[in-house]
């Protein structure tokens, strides 16, 4: 990771030949990574991985270095913007290659069948929650993740994820029990 | 990983209540650009710009998907990747011999290039510049009276030799 704060981006954005093989020995891990963590549920192919993992180098070169000269090292890190980057250009390959290559025949009946399951929900009002505790009760109840990996995600301590979300459904609670609908 | 999970009631309890894209509508609904994506993810945002930012992963079940998923890559060691990715990735960019331009075509390469674009461009510059040749050779008299100039000129100066052969023969009584 070092090694990609190392590396001269207006040399690279030239052209330079030297420039283009440090960048991808440093970026290579990242991108493996990222490419690797997004197509896990898609199970693609280990050559459809490496294909997208390349296609990811290909958009970072391609029209003259375009997209690498999107980035602005002032507003974030370029590991941090490469893996964005990646998982992106990753998901747009596994989409292309499951829209060319699943006919609608071979998708099991059961997957494409809709279950009548609706249920009146209850709306939240605007402004009850803030942004940071919508998104809080959203990681831990939706998508399953525990306080830590939250903590991880908002750069914030444990701790501060349980109060947040102490408050969250303090204020929902008192919400909905004044004016049950 | 921490066990630290909410109580069954409080799911319950978010369970009920309506939470999806479709009842968001007090969200921004404006893109994310990758860059600010990656500036949130490293918490380098205002209160102000992070908010609109974990507005928009609240709402949008794929930007969590992915916030999660690459806030939990960026925290761990990453592993080796393989050589192939490297040598095919490099191989991307060639050294500037290679990706030098090919020189512009002449003019004869031009106009005798053996495809088929600009024909008709081609066989009109050619025909002007025919034409322009035989105008230029009639204006200037064309090549019998320039062989006959010459032809004037050789005599004229073979003439001017012999007599002044004579008149030295003759100077000296010959």
């Amino acid at each position: 990771m070092t090694e990609l704060n190392q590396i001269d981006l207006r040399t690279l954005v030239t052209g330079n030949k030297r420039a283009w093989d440090g960048f991808v020995a440093a970026a290579a891990p990242l991108i493996n990574a990222v490419v690797r963590r997004a197509l896990a549920s898609y199970r693609l192919s280990e050559e459809d991985v490496m294909d997208a993992a390349q296609d990811v180098f290909v958009r970072l070169c391609a029209n003259d270095y375009r997209l690498l000269k999107t980035y602005d090292p002032a507003r974030a890190g370029l590991a941090t913007w490469l893996a964005v980057v990646a998982r992106s250009a990753a998901i747009d390959h596994a989409r292309r290659r499951r829209q060319a290559t699943l006919p609608l025949d071979d998708v099991p009946e059961a997957n494409l069948g809709v279950e009548d399951r609706h249920v009146e929900k209850l709306k939240i009002p605007q402004g009850l929650l803030t942004e940071r505790q919508m998104l809080v009760l959203k990681c831990l109840y939706d998508e399953e993740k525990d306080v830590a990996e939250v903590a991880q995600l908002l750069k914030i301590d444990a701790q501060t994820v349980r109060s947040t979300h102490h408050k969250a459904l303090l204020r929902l609670r008192s919400h909905f029990q004044k004016e049950p609908q | 990983m921490s066990t630290d999970r909410p109580t069954q009631s409080d799911k319950e309890l978010w369970q009920s209540l309506a939470t999806g894209r479709d009842v968001a509508s007090w969200v921004v609904k404006a893109p994310v650009s990758d860059l600010d994506f990656a500036a949130w993810l490293e918490g380098r945002m205002s209160e102000e710009a992070a908010a609109r930012i974990e507005a928009a992963v609240a709402t949008d079940p794929d930007l969590r998907r992915a916030a999660l998923e690459l806030s939990e890559v960026l925290g761990q060691p990453l592993p080796i990747a393989p050589a192939r990715l490297e040598v095919r990735a490099k191989a991307l960019v060639g050294f500037e011999v290679e990706r030098r331009p090919p020189a512009l075509p002449g003019l004869f390469d031009w106009l005798f290039a053996s495809d088929r674009r600009f024909a008709f461009q081609r066989a009109a510059a050619m025909s002007a510049a025919v034409v322009i040749a035989i105008s230029g050779f009639m204006l200037g008299g064309g090549l019998g009276e320039s062989m006959a100039q010459e032809r004037h000129t050789y005599t004229t100066q073979q003439h001017d030799t012999s007599n002044d052969l004579s008149e030295f023969l003759v100077s000296d009584g010959i």
